[in-house]
């Protein structure tokens, strides 16, 4: 099996208590922990203003336990990507900023999609997961 | 000025031919500029004894609507087949299992219905850590 490590750390001085928080964890498939995300598509990409892009092409199998990493990259702080599902916004990355969340393509209006806003976003992205129906030719 | 960084790092030797090495560091900053986050509930962890049902974690209309909020979680379970469930709204996002976790950006949009962001626990007892960085 593919064994791909995920791991965070946070620190902050917003408190008075200095916080630093790491979580590290092995991308399993969905309720296994012998058998590790074996798939992955890892592109980079610029988004034009304007239009509603889905960033993912195919559809993965749905409920399972896929992840998906996106980072803006662009460096003026005024540029941000929204990010929405079905239409449903839920959240921007500003220049900088990245995500990495778990990904459910519950249905074919569950893909993500993202919206360039400012200017043109340079934006990577990688979704690792158990599987895709891709499209027949 | 506080300071928050988030570092990530996604590594994996056999997932391709080539080395997985995968590292950035972002500063979290409010929308549009380059002041840093001001905001956050702080680390906390909750545990879900009534087990399979919606909660919402954080309400939309509580905070500052299409901002530069991020939430973090973390799944502190460590039964593989457990999982919650998190939506936006009623938008299932997706599922983070027993040790995962997650940054998430979040609009706390409330132009149509409100953004509020859910948890659903597959199981009784499941614990979740949870933190919202707010830009308000």
């Amino acid at each position: 099996m593919a064994t791909t490590t995920a791991a965070v750390t946070l620190t902050s001085d917003l408190l008075s208590d200095n916080m630093s928080v790491s979580a590290s964890t092995t991308c399993m498939k969905a309720g296994t922990t012998a058998d590790g995300l074996d798939q992955i598509e890892y592109g980079y990409v610029e988004v034009a203003t304007g239009d509603e892009y889905d960033l993912i092409a195919t559809t993965p199998t749905a409920a399972k336990a896929s992840k998906l990493f996106v980072k803006n990259h662009s460096i003026d702080e005024t540029y941000y990507i929204a990010i929405t599902q079905n239409s449903q916004a839920i959240g921007r990355l500003y220049a900088g900023d990245w995500m990495f969340i778990p990904a459910d393509f519950h249905d074919a209006a569950a893909d993500i999609a993202i919206t360039s806003n400012g200017g043109t976003n340079k934006v990577e992205y990688a979704l690792f997961h158990e599987g895709t129906a891709l499209t027949t030719t | 000025m506080a300071t928050t960084t988030a570092t990530l790092t996604i590594s994996s030797t056999d997932l391709l031919s080539d080395e997985l090495a995968l590292s950035t560091t972002a500063t979290l900053t409010s929308a549009g500029n380059s002041t840093g986050l001001t905001g956050t509930n702080g680390l906390a962890r909750k545990t879900v004894a009534g087990g399979h049902a919606q909660y919402t974690l954080f309400a939309a209309a509580s905070h500052t609507d299409d901002k530069a909020h991020k939430v973090y979680l973390k799944n502190m379970s460590t039964t593989a087949a457990e999982f919650f469930l998190i939506s936006i709204h009623d938008v299932e996002v997706g599922r983070i299992y027993a040790g995962d976790w997650a940054l998430i950006p979040w609009s706390a949009d409330t132009t149509g219905d409100d953004a509020d962001f859910k948890i659903d626990p597959s199981a009784n007892d499941m614990t979740l850590e949870y933190m919202l960085f707010t830009d308000e």
